[in-house]
């Protein structure tokens, strides 16, 4: 038995290190956070006529998404209800149906058994196909971001983003016709827990400076300065951290969407020229945040860099090992050559080549793969940096972290991890739902800070 | 941008010289000369491409990927110069203590094209690395490359590089191939 308040000390900010490398917190994570977790499958802009498809996984679920003849998206597990075979081995593509190599049963693009070989002369017409589809899977979609989930007592996706939606429509829904995203995906192997990079993404703002120094250097710019974290900067006026209800959380550095592109004209032009509308439709609160570069993950194991625009998710193979799968957002109505400059740039930065992602991959490897010395794995990791000084904001939902390096995000993400490997269900989930923010105790963080700095204000 | 037209195979003579120029490249990136490959082996209109290359059925008739499309490189000179500069900035931690990185170029077939200076060129590689104590990766693939007569020498003008794994079994790609 796991004892969870020891895999996860949310008063300590200290999570065992068993997180990373034990096989039977990883099989409890199988069935209490992906089986109950809504998981990024595809965006709509990827299946966009009748009949299209892609593959992909849910964890080690080899996992069909179809635009069916009737419009709507379908979802269902990719093995042949006869005797288990793949029923597609293509990446992508457009199809009237789905054959079976094995004997050639043919299932539709909503999953439904439509012929059977020898269905009349040897199953003598007793089959019941009805009964005999694919095992379908619920899915939804979020502004074009499709989403699957096992269980059928889950909220919907948006009740499972929750407040995170609100953040995520800043550039989602605030400028414009909104975002696609550009595939086919590039794919790689890391030999580390999925949660290494997920944790990475969602609240990491500490690591940029030192990881990435050599990335950096040559980069220069606005980003340069954090390079080998040289330079005497006031973090705590740069940006924010938020974490949500169900841990889905990120980083903001304010000012800093376009840093990391070289061929930078197109992308600004197009943030001069909807930043208004995004004020005028969402507010200035999301306006600013709209100009941001944000690190994020949305809970469990999709990730992404808006600004740099990469979007990622990492399915998990055993506790030791993820395959990672990388897609590039753009805005649809950006002009071609913009989109094709921000694919390269977010590619070049952290694609499979990418100059940043070699930086983070070896530590992701070695913080999984130290843990294989017992000794090693004794105790717990520490994720304190900024505890206290968090809370409620007047003007952004979530619990607010006072800068971007922080890991109020990280405290976020594992509380909400304990709280869904410790629940029997999603009502045991739903109970928690007025006291999930108990473990930030500094009510007044930003009361306090704010009137602090028009006080400050005033003075000058 | 890549597709040059391969015309007759390149003599004996010609044949050896562009081999003998890919075996020195090599030695190159074998060795960490990122900057004398960059400065003497690349030319200056490079276009170094790895395409993303789906698993598609074989009634799909949708186009092959081209430069516009999602790659894993997709670099001009000043890029790749970036990447090199990346690599020699003494910033990059896991290259302290190095890996070591082994080519091995074979199936070199060489094509005149219309231009009396430069040549078509496929070749296959093997490319494995070794770090640490017991890591390692290999990538197995092929090349086809435009290659320039300068001086005595030849010049990278376009290599598409094309692994034949769908997913690149390894932390990361930022070796050159």
């Amino acid at each position: 038995m796991i004892d969870m308040d020891k895999l996860v000390d949310t008063k300590a900010s200290t999570q065992s290190k068993q997180v990373f490398w034990d096989q039977d917190v990883y099989d409890q994570e199988i069935k209490n956070i992906f089986g109950r977790s809504w998981l990024f499958l595809t965006h709509e802009s990827l299946l966009d006529k009748e009949g299209d498809f892609i593959t992909t996984k849910m964890v080690e679920d080899s996992v069909i998404v179809t635009r069916h003849t009737d419009g709507s998206l379908k979802a269902f597990i990719n093995a042949c209800s006869h005797r288990g075979n793949s029923v597609c081995t293509a990446d992508s593509g457009n199809t009237k149906s789905f054959v079976c190599n094995y004997h050639g049963w043919v299932f539709g693009t909503d999953g439904a058994l439509v012929d059977v070989p020898l269905r009349e002369k040897c199953y003598h017409d007793e089959l019941d196909r009805a009964s005999l589809g694919l095992k379908t899977i619920r899915v939804e979609s979020y502004r074009g971001f499709v989403f699957g989930c096992f269980d059928e007592t889950a909220p919907s996706l948006e009740d499972f983003l929750g407040d995170w939606g609100w953040y995520l429509d800043t550039w989602m829904v605030g400028a414009g016709e909104g975002v696609e995203l550009v595939g086919p995906p590039m794919k790689s192997i890391l030999k580390c827990n999925w949660k290494v990079p997920t944790e990475n993404f969602v609240g990491d703002g500490y690591h940029v400076g030192w990881t990435h120094a050599s990335a950096l250097n040559v980069l220069g710019g606005e980003l340069g300065g954090l390079a080998g974290n040289q330079a005497d900067m006031p973090f705590d006026e740069l940006g924010i951290q938020v974490t949500t209800r169900h841990g889905h959380g990120f980083g903001v550095i304010d000012n800093a969407a376009t840093a990391i592109h070289a061929n930078k004209g197109g992308y600004v032009k197009f943030m001069e020229e909807t930043t208004p509308k995004v004020a005028e439709k969402l507010g200035e609160p999301r306006a600013k945040l709209y100009n941001g570069h944000w690190n994020c993950s949305t809970f469990p194991n999709c990730s992404f860099l808006y600004g740099t625009n990469i979007f990622k998710v990492w399915h998990p193979r055993g506790p030791h090992e993820i395959e990672v799968w990388s897609w590039v957002i753009v805005h649809k109505d950006m002009s071609d050559s913009t989109k094709r400059d921000i694919v390269k740039e977010a590619v070049r930065s952290f694609g499979t080549a990418g100059t940043l992602e070699s930086d983070d991959g070896d530590n992701m490897v070695q913080s999984t793969h130290t843990n294989a010395g017992p000794h090693s794995r004794e105790g717990v990791m520490n994720s304190s940096m900024g505890q206290g000084y968090e809370g409620e904001h007047p003007d952004y939902p979530g619990i607010v972290g006072s800068s971007f390096i922080g890991e109020t995000s990280y405290r976020g993400f594992y509380r909400f991890y304990q709280e869904m490997m410790s629940a029997d269900s999603w009502d045991d989930i739903r109970a928690n739902d007025e006291n999930w923010a108990d473990c930030f105790p500094n009510k007044d963080y930003w009361k306090d800070r704010l009137a602090a700095r028009s006080a400050q204000a005033e003075e000058k | 941008m890549h597709n040059t037209e391969a015309k007759e195979r390149v003599s004996a003579q010609l044949h050896y010289e562009l081999s003998q120029h890919y075996y020195q490249e090599a030695t190159l990136l074998q060795n960490a000369e990122f900057g004398a490959w960059i400065d003497t082996f690349v030319a200056k209109d490079l276009h170094y491409w790895m395409p993303v290359t789906e698993r598609r059925y074989a009634k799909d008739k949708r186009p092959a990927p081209t430069p516009y499309d999602m790659a894993i490189y997709n670099d001009n000179y000043d890029e790749m110069k970036d990447r090199v500069a990346r690599l020699l900035t003494g910033a990059v931690w896991m290259e302290d203590p190095r890996s070591t990185v082994r080519y091995l170029i074979t199936n070199v077939e060489a094509f005149h094209t219309d231009n009396d200076d430069e040549f078509v060129v496929q070749s296959n590689f093997a490319v494995y690395r070794h770090r640490g104590q017991l890591e390692h990766s290999e990538h197995v693939g092929c090349r086809q490359d435009l290659i320039r007569k300068v001086g005595n020498g030849f010049q990278l003008a376009r290599r598409k590089v094309s692994l034949d794994a769908r997913v690149t079994e390894d932390k990361n790609l930022y070796i050159f191939f």
